[in-house]
């Protein structure tokens, strides 16, 4: 236990909470985005395997870390503006048209990986840069201030998002439209555009987050995510869909997997409670939407297709 | 009439949602092919697979297809059977088209087998990777001693460490991992060294494995090793803080050429070849075969890329040796 | 017949010839309707006339066949409600148009650009509420999150809506349908000023009493066609229901004298936690006696719907509570002891608790009575004098069904009440709770459920009548009580009782100390 203790191991242990944890972020933050429209998106696990499988490749074959991200981005675009045309303009369901975009993103990674890659190689990853000053204060600056751009970036769409819901009027319309999409539509706000845009933004962010993944590992395979794209979702919940409560489910699934892991190097939790600690994660995320639940409320459009009448 | 455009989506979508199952299907794996040196068997009998995922997928799958064809033998294969029931229809279907040696290349499939082997007392089935056949005498097993690899990869790794801590990445307390990483720590701690393990509880985690790799870094470790899939996440982390990495089930050093020093890699067409050899003396099954580092069916191939130091090299050859001859105990 | 409406302004919308049909049916059919700057133009006819047809149209939500819409002169096109915004037509929605998690101010700025770009612009748009709020009386709080307010309050928002975006011509939809009768007054007084700035309003109402208080011209259509136009000074209420109904209407039954008897429901003490978890009724003491209609007057959401269920043995009272049915203790007792003591009970929400959509007529008739000797013997139905019992009921209770087994569903609202009514009212009960009894009702219907409400009162039984409808409740009753938070605040005799004094204790204006029997 002293072991642990040491101002080291713990600044170590957050730093490995920080990157775990940004992945969850950026893809969570843009389902709250989404879901704040009133469109829920259980594909967004599929999306960050197609795209960290394409920013992967585009790594193996260009070494270029940016055009991987702009692959990613491409992904996001085109799966979002497919999700979007059957959810909204087709008023398909949400909830099976999600898990259809989930299963061809897990499917077809793994067939273009199997089929261009095969072997898993290691490519560039993502460089880990000090913020000035900030980086040299002994012990915490390492851990809090010396990390690859984009977790600086999932951490700051935090207060961005928040903002943009809060103080622009496309954030307005989003939150209008999640809440009482008949409301905004006899106001001549169009429920479709902005539902349109909600799910381009969630689809993006959740790409961008599976480039966050595949290039903070510096390799890929086949089911990367490992079901991530779900959790996020749950940390939306967790989050009550603010940002800042996203961010707080986010460091805190980070932090204890990370946690549990150190402790398990160190030997402290036992190898026979090795596989009950790995729920560990998992299990005070339900614990605390049992708590959440019934004191926060979804948008109360959320799930439903807009139609006139 | 709302209902009825409602219920056309929703076909239309479980359309999309087979076909995407389908290519799923057709996808996934573990394992890796490797290149064996055993004769070309002139055998008559007729061969199949039926295997979890494609047969080029340069791991699991491909390396019983690659086993089989070394051999010389041109099998039938129906691959991407991940679906268990599926699996089992391509069995029982090959052992009534009279095929003589029929593989299901999956722990799996072992219930399946259970049942249809006894439906077919003059075929031949082949499954692994399992230890025993279910007492069944048309059913050959077969699984690799990964303990003995692992030990020869411990003796290794702790004449390499100068911290004298060593970090071991496993996915669950389970299978031929839980053989690899107890024969390693026996091998590593001979050598001297503190072995710390730890199972992330995922088979395809990649990140955890990741920051399960910087866990020991933090904790000293100056050499790593790990079993199953998701290990690719701490074989990046060892590239990255160049710290050695051991392999297992595959030839890992592409995905780290400069810190892979050595790999064990399984050649299953040594155990076929001893079935084949019962088979055609009559005996159809009721064994179980383990590759080894005396079969030849287990073999540690050395990073030609890492700089291994010529008497570390030598200590690893004479361990296999002692592994063979008896006088090393790699068991746990 | 009617002569010419007066001229008080330039016709500011012109709807010429406007026919529409959907499959089976025609909506609107050659319907001529205008409006000039300056007055209120009333449309009125029952569910399904043509009314929101008509302003679908207008709002651009469908397109007409026939006909042509004409906004100050010109022809014009609207497609989309916000084409409808932009030629200042503005309307209030019967079912609000509000986000409830937002603020005022950002209801109220939603879908206008803003000034700053992509940013919101809500100080601006908060200092513009205020002064439209302080010249048009709206008392309004830019700042405070919709979800908090009070349904007039949230009415005000949505006439500052359409202000905001300078509507010229307001349509209210049923408008007063939530509100008191002090709030009506209030809304009426600001519709009047705006009026006088020279908008004109659309006025959808089917309470006649309003509609011949606000409008200056009134419209009536009847399935699909204008029946009628005409002025409040040349007609009538009774004059308007029948243009609705297409024949002579009464609207207040004819109540003849009656005696009442003893109490045969008695409630002592009656307390009950509603579903927010607060107490919604407190200590309510009442005495219905028979052959009297107890009345039961309030705002929605006082604890009449809770006062009711308790009664009828769907809600468990606080201990204290004491309920006699015919001297009988029953507060205890289950809804099929209370049942079979004489106990009926028209409930609020007909098809959740009244009746099963997907039972037949007879099914839903039998449905409390079916295990009866009269209907079954050995656990086995007995069709025939099932049948011969349901005809009989249909038949005297007027539903229009093609047959005792249609399914219940397939009806109107009005038949489907009758269907319960019929249930209810053939066993003869000691005491009857029947709440909203004609809500979503025809007029046709409403009439002839009045009329069987006051004979069942005239033949001995203790009604307790639970209506939002002030009309009705001052139509039936022989006593009126008046719920407010929970307490009955005042018991007012038929005689005695105007809109104006039971709307003051309706809106919570009485003496610090309640009345008591």
């Amino acid at each position: 236990m002293s072991e642990f203790l040491t101002l080291t191991v713990i600044m170590a242990t957050i730093a490995s909470g920080i990157r775990l944890a940004t992945p969850y972020l950026i893809a969570a933050l843009g389902e709250t985005v989404g879901q704040r429209s009133g469109v829920l998106n259980l594909g967004v696990d599929g999306v960050m395997q197609l795209s960290a499988f394409f920013a992967y490749w585009t790594v193996l074959e260009t070494q270029n870390l940016i055009l991987g991200v702009l692959a990613a981005l491409a992904v996001g675009l085109i799966m979002g503006l497919i999700y979007a045309v059957v959810t909204v303009s087709f008023h398909a369901t949400q909830g099976i048209s999600g898990i259809g975009i989930f299963l061809f993103g897990l499917g077809f990674s793994d067939l273009m990986f199997q089929r261009q890659v095969g072997t898993p190689r290691p490519i560039k990853q993502l460089q880990e840069y000090g913020i000035p000053f900030l980086s040299d204060i002994p012990q915490v600056g390492p851990a809090l201030f010396e990390h690859n751009l984009l977790t600086y970036a999932a951490f700051l769409m935090v207060p961005i998002v928040a903002w943009v819901m809060r103080s622009t009027t496309f954030g307005m319309n989003v939150r209008a439209v999640g809440e009482n999409p008949q409301a905004a539509d006899s106001l001549g706000v169009s429920v479709a555009r902005t539902r349109y845009a909600a799910i381009l933004i969630g689809n993006t962010m959740a790409a961008i987050a599976g480039a966050a993944l595949v290039l903070q590992l510096g390799i890929f395979q086949p089911n990367l995510t490992q079901g991530l794209g779900f959790i996020a979702i749950a940390l939306v919940y967790f989050g009550a869909w603010r940002p800042v409560g996203v961010m707080g489910g986010a460091l805190l699934y980070g932090l204890v997997n990370a946690t549990v892991l150190q402790w398990k190097a160190q030997g402290i939790i036992p190898r026979s409670a090795s596989d009950i600690a790995a729920m560990a994660p998992a299990v005070l995320t339900i614990i605390a939407l049992v708590v959440l639940a019934g004191r926060v409320r979804p948008p109360s459009a959320l799930t439903r297709p807009f139609t006139r009448h | 009439m709302n209902n009825k455009r409602k219920s056309l989506s929703i076909m239309r979508l479980l359309a999309l949602l087979l076909s995407l199952a389908m290519v799923a299907a057709a996808c996934g794996g573990s394992d890796d092919a490797g290149g064996g040196s055993v004769a070309e068997s002139d055998t008559d009998l007729t061969f199949a697979i039926v295997a979890p995922s494609a047969s080029d997928d340069l791991a699991f799958t491909q390396s019983m297809v690659d086993a089989v064809k070394a051999l010389g033998i041109e099998p039938q294969i129906t691959d991407g059977t991940f679906v268990v029931e599926e699996a089992a229809s391509a069995i029982r279907g090959y052992a009534d088209d009279g095929v003589n040696v029929v593989i299901a290349h999956g722990t799996q499939y072992g219930a399946s087998l259970a049942e249809i082997a006894p439906d077919f007392p003059d075929t031949t089935f082949i499954w692994g990777t399992a230890t025993d056949t279910q007492g069944l005498d048309n059913v050959f097993a077969y699984y690799p001693e990964a303990n003995e690899g692992g030990y020869v990869n411990g003796v290794m790794a702790a004449a390499l460490t100068n911290s004298g801590v060593i970090g071991v990445v496993g996915p669950v307390e389970a299978g031929d991992a839980v053989a690899y990483v107890n024969g390693f720590a026996k091998g590593a701690e001979a050598g001297g060294a503190e072995v710390n393990i730890t199972y992330t509880g995922s088979f395809g985690d990649v990140a955890l494995a990741s920051e399960a790799a910087q866990a020991h870094l933090t904790n000293n470790a100056d050499v790593l090793t790990g079993s199953a899939q998701m290990v690719v996440g701490a074989v990046t982390v060892a590239t990255g803080e160049g710290v050695p990495w051991f392999g297992t089930q595959a030839n890992q050093t592409p995905m780290g050429p400069d810190v892979v020093v050595a790999s064990q890699v399984y050649h299953w067409e040594v155990v076929l070849e001893q079935m084949i050899e019962e088979i055609e003396g009559g005996t159809l099954g009721g064994k179980a075969y383990a590759v080894t580092l005396e079969n030849g069916g287990l073999e540690i191939e050395y990073n030609d890329g890492f700089d291994l130091p010529d008497d570390v090299k030598a200590k690893a050859e004479e361990t296999i040796a002692g592994i063979i001859d008896g006088s090393i105990d790699a068991g746990v | 017949m009617t002569p010419p409406p007066p001229q008080t302004g330039p016709p500011l919308l012109e709807m010429r010839g406007i026919t529409k049909r959907f499959p089976g049916v025609i909506a609107n059919q050659d319907v001529d309707f205008d409006v000039r700057a300056g007055e209120v133009h009333t449309l009125l006819g029952e569910n399904g006339a043509g009314k929101s047809t008509l302003m679908k149209i207008l709002f651009g939500l469908y397109q007409p066949e026939e006909g042509e819409v004409l906004l100050r002169g010109e022809p014009i096109d609207i497609t989309s409600p916000s084409e409808a915004i932009d030629a200042r037509v503005g309307m209030v929605h019967q079912h609000f148009m509000l986000v409830p998690t937002m603020t005022v101010a950002e209801n109220v700025a939603l879908g206008i650009k803003s000034d700053r770009g992509p940013l919101t612009d809500l100080d601006a748009v908060s200092e513009r509420i205020r002064e439209i709020s302080e010249a048009h009386g709206l008392a309004v709080d830019p700042d405070v999150e919709v979800w908090r307010l009070s349904v007039g309050e949230r009415q005000r928002i949505e006439i500052v809506k359409a202000l905001f975006r300078d509507a010229e011509l307001l349509v209210l939809d049923e408008p007063t349908a939530v509100l008191t009768p002090q709030e009506v007054d209030d809304l009426f007084v600001i519709l009047r000023r705006m009026t006088e700035e020279g908008r004109g309003i659309i006025f959808i109402s089917h309470k006649l009493h309003e509609v011949m208080a606000l409008s200056d011209r009134i419209t009536v259509l009847r399935n699909g066609r204008v029946t009628g136009h005409t002025v409040p000074a040349e007609t009538s209420r009774e004059n308007l229901a029948e243009m609705m109904v297409g024949r002579a209407v009464k609207l207040s039954p004819h109540r003849p004298d009656v005696t009442p008897g003893a109490p045969r429901l008695k409630i002592r003490g009656l307390s009950v936690v509603g579903d927010r978890g607060t107490r919604a009724v407190d200590q309510v003491d009442l005495d219905v006696f028979g052959g009297e209609i107890l009345g039961i007057a309030g705002v929605s959401g006082n604890g009449q719907r809770e006062l009711a269920e308790v009664v009828a043995g769907l809600r468990k009272p606080e201990p204290g509570t004491s309920i006699e049915l015919d001297g009988q203790a029953i507060d205890s007792a289950s809804t099929r002891e209370r049942r079979d003591l004489g106990l009926s009970y028209v409930p609020e929400e007909r098809m959740r608790d009244g009746a099963i959509g997907d039972f037949t007529v007879s099914e839903n008739i039998i449905l409390v009575d079916h295990g009866s000797e009269k209907f079954s013997a050995s656990g086995l139905l007995n069709f025939g004098a099932i049948k011969d019992h349901c005809n009989k009921l249909v038949e005297q209770f007027a539903v229009k069904t093609p047959s005792i087994e249609t399914p219940t569903s397939s009806l109107s609202g009005g038949n489907i009440q009758k269907v319960i009514m019929a249930r209810e009212l053939s066993a003869g009960p000691a005491v009857l709770i029947a709440s909203q009894p004609t809500r979503g009702v025809d007029i046709g219907s409403a009439e002839y459920i009045h009329e069987r409400l006051v004979e069942q009162r005239d033949r001995g039984t203790a009604t307790l009548l639970i209506s939002e409808d002030l009309d009705e409740v001052l139509g039936l009753s022989d006593r009126i009580a008046v719920m407010f938070e929970g307490r009955v605040v005042a018991i007012v005799d038929h005689d005695d009782a105007t809109r104006e004094g039971i709307g003051l204790l309706m809106a919570g204006v009485f003496d610090e100390e309640p009345a008591t029997t």
